[in-house]
């Protein structure tokens, strides 16, 4: 593999008195499939919110394609590649399955008032040429039956994937999933790692994903790196890092303290 | 019966885009434009100069607040202010012998910048605390006017419109003034309409919706906000100047007084927040309210049943405003809007009983 694509030095992050992240690094390399595993409450979401940059680091940095981006405003990293999904669905409620996925090509749009007014000469061409797009992600995602409907209406793994397109609608280089699976049954399940194998193959996507499930994890993730009480308590290869004799004591104390 | 969506497929993206892809909606617009068009022949000059021509150029003045609010989610409770800025700024420029069109334009930009400074202070808090700026705004802009005589046009305080023309046809007659208005509300509909359609309606959806998940995907929050502040305060400053030009004829400070900006809130909050239709209705209404309470009061107190004092009575508008604000977030959040689109919705699958979607 080549140089890495994101890397993490020494990132602490603080809430309070809390230390939820304790000097964790990381590195994920262009095109592969980096998982990131602990139990509840160990600062997985927190290391995703420091990458996308919802609050900075106290301490550490972190890198993009060789550029810092601890500090930036979601919104610029967002420009700069990087795309998410949340652990709760995060769709616009007032919207159709179509605007909500059309709100992803925002980076690559115009939002001036000025277009409204010149609608016909202006924004029409510029909808329906990134609409051409969002109807490849569609495809891709097979959201075809539900492109029209309010996304309230559909089933919550459906609206996990429309999230999932409407974040690669942003042809991020870098795409982070936060818990894709949470919530699904296992039908749904396999679908969403169809989904996100094929839009990684497809897209050429390095990924970071959030995932609870060990059968998923050690399935489709190249390496992963877990989390405990915000220190990092093991790296590597799936199957190996995941049979850590200390990853399956933290994992059996995170599930037992969980229920 | 006539209004059916089977029959409605679209093969093409741009066509799946129109505004009113429903044929029943088109002739409805249709009929409705040509009523408009016609409305001098139609109905006598007190109509015409005391019910239309206001409704017209408040329902603009409204959609021009729903953008910031409605599509937004921006709270502002110093929009007469706005619209004053835009009137006090345009009949300066036309006295000073800019043309009426580039006057109108100025009293819009003036009433942009203003407008967007304070909404870039606004914009630093938020809630309860973007009501306090706001309404800041409404003060200062009152004060200002009120004590600079240089703005205000002297010791009366009254400033009178010159006359003007538009396009080379001068605005003389109740016609013309009508014409003026018609069209530039016609404008902000369509811009409304179409900025729904467009990224930057959108975006402010998505913002006012969830921030977060808008910012994630490039959004900029603070810029998106603040450009909507800026198109509405142009709109609103736009919208001000027709109504002094095309109605007032002479303009007061009181004529954009805080009550006027509360009354604005009123129209965008009943008739639906970020609805076009509402617009329409919700000045509608509200222009409505007073007349008929003041003929009401003044009937019940003819035939002797009860009477209030003057000072009640001057009062009672803004008491009804008040309710009506409170009924409506309480049990119609989307306003009169809403209302419309249920019985249309039922027209839409009559004889049967519920939409599909
Ligand atoms: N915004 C926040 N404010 C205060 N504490 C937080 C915040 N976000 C996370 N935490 C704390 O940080 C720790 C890690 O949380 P989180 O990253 O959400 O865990 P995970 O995603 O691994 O379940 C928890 O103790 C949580 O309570
Ligand atoms: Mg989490």
């Amino acid at each position: 593999m080549s140089e890495p694509v994101l890397q993490c030095e020494n990132i602490n992050r603080f809430f309070g008195g809390i230390h939820a992240l304790k000097g964790i690094s990381a590195e994920i390399q262009q095109g592969e499939i980096f998982g990131l595993v602990g139990p509840n409450g160990s600062g997985k979401t927190t290391l995703v919110n420091c990458i996308t940059g919802f609050y900075a680091p106290q301490r550490g940095q972190i890198l993009f394609e060789g550029k810092q981006i601890n500090g930036m405003r979601p919104h610029r990293i967002a420009a700069n590649g990087i795309a998410r999904t949340f652990q709760n669905v995060a769709l616009f409620k007032g919207m159709s399955v179509l605007e909500n996925i059309l709100m992803g090509r925002h980076i690559f749009m115009n939002p001036n008032p000025l277009a409204a007014l010149f609608y016909p000469f202006w924004a029409a061409k510029e909808e329906v040429a990134h609409r051409r797009k969002v109807e490849q992600i569609i495809d891709l995602l097979q959201l075809e039956s539900v492109r029209d409907e309010h996304v309230e209406v559909i089933p919550l793994g459906l609206q996990k994937r429309v999230e999932l397109a409407r974040a690669l609608c942003a042809e991020p280089r870098m795409l982070v999933l936060d818990e894709p699976m949470a919530g699904m049954n296992q039908e749904e399940k396999e679908y969403m790692v169809r989904f996100i194998l094929d839009a990684q193959e497809e897209l050429n996507l390095s990924v970071l994903i959030i995932e609870h499930h060990l059968d998923v994890v050690t399935s489709i993730c190249d390496r992963v790196l877990v989390l405990n009480d915000g220190n990092k308590i093991a790296e590597g290869p799936a199957r190996t890092a995941m049979s850590d004799p200390e990853v399956v004591a933290a994992y059996i104390g995170g599930q037992a303290h969980a229920a | 019966m006539f209004y059916r969506l089977s029959g409605v497929r679209h093969t093409s993206y741009p066509a799946a885009r129109q505004l009113w892809p429903i044929a029943a909606d088109r002739w409805q617009v249709g009929v409705l434009a040509l009523l408009a068009l016609l409305a001098p022949l139609l109905i006598s000059d007190l109509y015409l100069g005391s019910y239309a021509l206001p409704w017209l150029i408040w329902t603009a003045a409204a959609l021009s607040l729903s953008l910031l609010m409605g599509l937004g989610g921006q709270l502002h409770f110093g929009f007469a202010a706005v619209m004053a800025i835009g009137a006090y700024s345009s009949i300066h420029l036309a006295r000073g012998g800019v043309p009426f069109e580039f006057a109108l334009l100025g009293g819009g930009l003036t009433a942009a910048v203003i407008g967007t400074a304070f909404g870039a202070a606004a914009l630093r808090v938020k809630g309860l605390y973007l009501v306090m700026a706001t309404l800041a705004m409404q003060y200062l802009v009152d004060w200002v006017i009120s004590n600079v005589p240089a703005i205000s046009g002297g010791a009366q305080a009254t400033l009178r419109t010159p006359e003007v023309s538009f396009l080379w046809i001068p605005i003389d007659s109740l016609d013309a003034r009508y014409y003026v208005a018609l069209l530039w509300t016609v404008l902000m509909t369509l811009f409304f309409l179409n900025v729904k359609r467009t990224s930057f309606g959108r975006a402010l959806a998505a913002i006012r919706d969830k921030d977060f998940a808008a910012a994630v995907i490039g959004v900029d929050p603070f810029r998106t906000k603040l450009t909507a502040f800026m198109t509405a305060s142009f709109a609103g400053g736009v919208s001000g100047a027709i109504l002094a030009f095309c109605y007032y004829g002479a303009v007061t400070p009181e004529q954009f007084g805080f009550n006027v900006s509360i009354q604005l809130v009123a129209m965008v909050l009943v008739g639906g927040l970020g609805s076009v239709v509402g617009g329409y209705l919700g000045a509608g209404f509200v222009l409505l309210v007073p007349i008929v309470l003041t003929n009401l009061i003044a009937g019940l107190g003819a035939a002797g049943w009860f009477s209030i004092s003057q000072n009640l009575t001057a009062h009672l508008p803004l008491i009804f405003y008040g309710g009506m604000i409170i009924g409506f977030l309480l049990f119609e959040p989307l306003g009169l809007a809403k209302i419309y689109d249920n019985i249309r919705k039922y027209f839409l699958v009559w004889p049967f009983r519920h939409s599909g979607s």
